[in-house]
């Protein structure tokens, strides 16, 4: 058993952590406060394979594991966490469904482009009515010889306003429940595509979510992934990484939160002293970087069972409820740190403390994770 | 005609050392001045074609350095690593690396990084040069072909000079020559994934222990303590106009604006 990072990846966080800190921070708070999608980044993340990082080789990927995934997102979110949740959803979720579910054409034709980040992947699940009751999704697919007319209402999808190939979640059979769930592929340009505005979020803002309207679309059945009905078991495949993607994104909000709640208290004076000598600021920093540490263990160890080919779910759940409480309570001690100055948009701490909140949401909310958790937790011990 | 490049490179320690360093696969990256060393050598295997053999010298944890290098792009990784080499000083340290640069022939030029950052000398680039018998360049901040010559720009102070060089040669390159390339993550999986670094002993080089390691070292650290600077704090007076007149007339007469 070892717990440290081997050569490859202290070579993979250093590299990833200088492009991001010599690319991405300086405009880091101008994304934020202009809601901007940065694609003079994203073209050189492109070219340096972080939109293809576990697509094979071959595939025009990188082909790596997910222990090496899950320190690149977290670097990435480190700095900015709305393009680390750029580059992990259409990693996790957008490339991996096609390299696991798509058949050779599928995938020459849509991750190759993907995985060089010359198009950007959506994930499109979540409707007006359906958040965590997948089964119910209220879009449809109905088959007319080799096209499907898809109709679909997809909104707060992530990645949304600059997405190329999207995954949308559909009914082919509408009266056979989660049976009736399936998968097809839509690229942005078919007729009746329609891009919805950008929400004006909270936190990770430079990420462009919207919603995605399909009206009559009119779509080859060769877009089909898998097979009709396999639309339940492609979703939880997705969601299963892409929780550990989401982990690995709260881990960076955390660490960056607590660097700057640490920086800061030496900085900062108070009764002739910096702050971080007075014992109940120690306590902040002691307590912020147990939990940074323990939820990094949490979130490595599932990607590590992800590589051996073990199952993860259980523990994906795990690291993705716990790594995004810890982005709240270590967001949340590192602004109490600063006190007032923590409140306003001078300090990037602000900016974390909105951007950690929706870890708990997305990708399967805290209550889902322990639902899922407990069930499989009393599955072992029946 | 393509070129035959070797780049010698150096595992570095990232913290300031503070008695005795002992060096760890966590605590050595790639020597900073050697980055743009490699990408100058990369850079020229784009344009005239050939390869790029990066050589290191040092203990196992010299292994991070080549394999930042391999992610970087370079074809070849040599380790030169032995019990006998251990303790060497710049100048045992340049006669070993000429040793394997020589297996390594036929070659067409050698570079160097301007220095290491952790030992700070610069020496190992022109020592091995004068072991090598070979012309050297050192502050190079290009390179151009001309023929069977390259045409060499250094920079110096406040000046650039320009120098024809014969091959083979040897070059140190100026730290601020170019920005390094980012290592592309299928690089960095291709690194590792076939196993690419050939280690070199005292046999393999094929000459005698005498003059290297420590016993070949005319030099020897006795001691190492940090220097302390005393710090200045002053306050400018006057108007907010005044006080910012004053503040950037110093900043100037400082140097710090060019």
């Amino acid at each position: 058993m070892d717990f440290l990072l081997d050569e490859k990846l202290n070579i993979v966080k250093r590299s990833v952590r200088s492009f991001c800190e010599r690319e991405i921070q300086p405009i880091a708070r101008d994304i934020d406060h202009e809601a901007r999608f940065p694609w003079e980044v994203v073209e050189k993340m492109g070219k340096l394979g972080y939109f293809g990082i576990q697509a094979p080789q071959e595939l025009g990927g990188a082909g790596m594991d997910t222990v090496t995934y899950c320190i690149i997102i977290e670097e990435i979110s480190r700095v900015c966490s709305g393009l680390g949740l750029c580059v992990t959803v259409h990693n996790s979720v957008g490339v991996y469904p096609l390299v696991a579910f798509g058949n050779d054409e599928q995938k020459k034709r849509w991750v190759t482009p993907l995985a060089r980040g010359e198009k950007i992947g959506a994930f499109c699940l979540t409707e007006p009515n359906i958040g965590s009751d997948a089964a119910g999704v209220e879009s449809t697919a109905i088959r007319n010889g080799d096209h499907y007319i898809v109709n679909a209402n997809k909104v707060l999808i992530t990645n949304g306003g600059v997405a190329d190939i999207c995954l949308i979640f559909t009914k082919t059979d509408p009266g056979a429940g989660h049976k009736g769930l399936s998968v097809i592929v839509v690229e942005r340009g078919t007729p009746g595509f329609e891009i919805g505005d950008l929400e004006d979020l909270s936190g990770n803002r430079a990420n462009p979510v919207s919603s995605i309207r399909l009206n009559d679309c009119k779509v080859p059945v060769g877009n089909l992934l898998g097979k009709e009905g396999m639309g339940m078991k492609i979703g939880l495949a997705a969601l299963d990484t892409g929780r550990i993607g989401i982990a690995a994104q709260a881990l960076g909000i955390a660490q960056a939160a607590m660097e700057e709640g640490i920086k800061y208290s030496k900085e900062r004076r108070q009764f002739n002293v910096p702050i971080c000598q007075h014992q109940s600021v120690q306590n902040m920093i002691a307590d912020m970087a147990t939990q940074v540490e323990s939820a990094r263990l949490m979130v490595y160890r599932a990607a590590a069972k992800r590589d051996r080919g073990l199952p993860f779910s259980k523990e994906s759940a795990m690291a993705k409820l716990y790594a995004s409480e810890v982005a709240g309570k270590v967001t949340d001690m590192a602004l109490q740190i600063h006190g007032g100055y923590g409140y306003i948009k001078t300090y990037p701490i602000e900016r974390f403390y909105r951007d950690a909140r929706v870890t708990r949401i997305y990708e399967g909310t805290s209550e889902i994770h322990r639902v899922v958790i407990a069930r499989s937790i009393l599955d072992e011990y029946k | 005609m393509s070129l035959k490049i070797i780049i010698c490179i150096k595992s570095v320690v990232t913290s300031a050392p503070e008695g005795r360093v002992v060096r760890t696969m966590d605590n050595c990256i790639l020597n900073p001045f050697d980055r743009p060393a490699i990408e100058m050598a990369l850079r020229l295997r784009e344009t005239e074609g050939g390869t790029v053999t990066a050589v290191t010298m040092g203990p196992e944890t010299g292994t991070i350095a080549l394999y930042e290098a391999l992610s970087m792009g370079v074809d070849r990784a040599v380790l030169v690593t032995d019990r006998a080499f251990a303790g060497s000083d710049t100048l045992a340290t340049s006669k070993t690396l000429s040793a394997a640069i020589n297996r390594l022939k036929p070659f067409d030029l050698v570079i160097f990084g301007a220095r290491s950052s952790d030992s700070d000398t610069g020496q190992v680039g022109p020592q091995t040069a004068v072991f090598l018998d070979l012309p050297v360049i050192t502050g190079v901040k290009e390179i151009t072909r001309k023929g069977d010559e390259l045409i060499v720009e250094r920079h110096i102070d406040e000046y650039s000079e320009k120098y024809s060089l014969r091959l083979p040669g040897v070059v140190a390159v100026h730290p601020r020559a170019m920005q390094p390339r980012d290592a592309a993550l299928s690089m960095v999986e291709k690194a590792f994934k076939k196993d690419p670094i050939e280690k070199v002993g005292l046999k393999d080089l094929g000459i005698s222990s005498q003059g290297l390691g420590e016993s070949g070292s005319p030099t020897r650290l006795v001691s190492m303590s940090k220097i302390k600077r005393k710090k200045k704090c002053e306050f400018i007076n006057g108007s907010p106009e005044e006080q910012a007149d004053e503040l950037v007339k110093r900043i100037k007469s400082g140097g710090y604006l060019s």
